[in-house]
């Protein structure tokens, strides 16, 4: 296509114009927000549960999973052989929020919130203790929790796949409250 | 009635318009560069921010005044003045109806021109005087990019001058008012794009080129001092505008709309208008990359000026030659 010489700043201005009718795309932050997908990751918080208060055994494979070590599970064990998880450390400001703790977790206790407003004026605040004396909890059954893992969804539904369920039951067991 | 009571008034008048202006164009063009991006542009003073920039007026005036240490002190303190007075005065001859002006003055083009062509020697004084050689540049680049494009637009003007036989900027509109002068496309073209350049708008902001030379002769000013400077822009650019709606736009005129009717809202008619040529600047200015220095110089002197110069000829032939055949008949 020959281009007359000069008419490319018209068509640059029409451009312009144009642009100036599709509206804005700006979002007034403080006052509107944006629907956060579902599986938006931001900081670790404990996942509620019904009936308890939250469902950490206290098996710390999360903090085994977590690359940043920044997870750390403080754990006294009774006489009778129950535990008190002390302290659930998280250290918010070295978290990179890739959710492997969260896939580790067998008894899905832990979750990536949806808070995104995570910034403080102390580094200190940083270091959050997600649970503080508390007593583990003690599963019904010795097996993970069948969540289906972040895997190809069809139509909306996730695909079954049992290779995962596989590896979180075999993950699961040597982690959980049996071996202690 | 003394001459202090006539002069007073219409300069406060003036400067009135002035201030007006340059605070509704700060706050226009964020927004037109704004939606221009798809943003929203100022949102949070008032609705739709509109009070934004009286706080940012605000803010200039209360701001410290910085001197740095070396610069050359009398230039430095009355550059903004020699840039903020000419684009004052050249409010003086814009015709914003028949009978509300500040002077009604028979040479009010040839007036506006010469009063807008002190604006380099201030913005020279501004560069050199900052002792920093970002503004020296700037300086340099507004000298020379305004000194010769001066000569293309008043080039580009005088067809206009030679259809209307006079130079008064009241003439020159009533003279339009069957068909405006657009008619002449290429003066149109040229005046506008001197014009451009003239002001100082982006596609030829090299003067303060915020990118390369961190705002230009404006860098070592701060407060009101910056705001006089930038006040004086933001004129120049209105003043441009009032010009080419002026000599090109009919003025305060629309067409077959006659005088009687005209004359209450002809002032708004003006503004109007000007202000739809400031929106079309504010375009080109959120749209075109800026040019270079050699670019534009060789856009001024290799193609505006002899463009310019023989279509003053070609107009002066039609207008002769027109003359000559119709003139005869009458």
């Amino acid at each position: 296509m020959t281009r007359i010489f000069g008419t490319g700043i018209l068509r640059s201005l029409l451009l312009s114009f144009r642009q100036q009718r599709r509206g804005t795309i700006t979002v007034q932050y403080p006052r509107e927000r944006l629907v956060l997908p579902e599986r938006a990751r931001w900081a670790v918080e404990i996942k509620p549960h019904e009936g308890v208060e939250h469902t950490c055994t206290g098996c710390r494979a999360c903090e085994k999973a977590c690359p940043d070590y920044i997870i750390r599970l403080d754990i006294t064990i009774n006489e009778d052989r129950s535990k008190v998880i002390d302290l659930w450390h998280y250290e918010l400001g070295a978290c990179m929020m890739c959710g492997l703790c969260v896939e580790a977790c067998p008894f899905d206790a832990i979750r990536m919130g949806h808070n995104y407003e995570l910034a403080v004026t102390d580094p200190a605040d940083l270091c959050v203790d997600l649970l503080v004396e508390s007593p583990a909890h003690e599963p019904k059954r010795k097996v993970a929790a069948a969540t289906p893992p972040p895997g190809p969804v069809e139509h909306g539904v996730p695909v079954p796949s049992t290779v995962d369920s596989a590896a979180t039951e075999s993950s699961a067991t040597p982690e959980g409250s049996d071996d202690v | 009635m003394s001459i202090v009571q006539v002069v007073v008034p219409r300069v406060l008048a003036a400067l009135g318009l002035m201030l007006l202006n340059g605070v509704v164009l700060i706050y226009m063009l964020r927004k037109v560069l704004g939606h221009l991006h798809l943003r929203l542009g100022p949102m949070e003073n008032g609705w739709h921010g509109i009070a934004q920039t009286t706080f940012d007026v605000l803010k200039l005036l209360t701001k410290e005044d910085p001197t740095p240490k070396a610069v050359d002190k009398a230039l430095y303190f009355i550059a903004p003045a020699i840039v903020f007075v000419p684009s004052l005065m050249a409010y003086a001859a814009l015709p914003f109806s028949n009978s509300v002006r500040i002077v009604n003055l028979e040479l009010g083009l040839l007036f506006t021109f010469a009063v807008l062509s002190l604006v380099p020697l201030g913005i020279l004084a501004a560069g050199w005087s900052s002792n920093n050689k970002w503004s020296l540049l700037g300086g340099m680049r507004a000298v020379g990019s305004q000194i010769s494009y001066e000569v293309p637009m008043l080039l580009a003007a005088l067809p206009v001058v030679m259809m209307a036989g006079s130079m008064n900027l009241g003439d020159i509109v009533r003279a339009q008012q069957p068909l405006w002068f657009i008619y002449n496309v290429p003066a149109f073209i040229l005046f506008f794009v001197a014009g451009l350049i003239e002001s100082g708008q982006t596609p030829f902001d090299l003067a303060e080129a915020d990118s390369e030379l961190v705002s230009g002769f404006a860098t070592e000013y701060a407060s009101m001092k910056f705001g006089l400077l930038f006040l004086s822009e933001f004129s120049n650019t209105f003043i441009f505008a009032a010009l080419t709606v002026t000599l090109f736009l009919g003025g305060w005129g629309i067409p077959f709309v006659p005088e009687a009717i005209m004359q209450p809202i002809a002032p708004l008619v003006f503004m109007i208008k000007t202000y739809l040529v400031i929106y079309l600047l504010m375009v080109i200015r959120g749209t075109l990359p800026r040019v270079r220095v050699d670019q534009l110089l060789t856009l001024g002197w290799k193609f505006l000026l002899p463009v310019s110069i023989a279509w003053v000829m070609i107009t002066g032939l039609v207008i002769k030659l027109g003359q000559t055949v119709f003139g005869g008949a009458q």
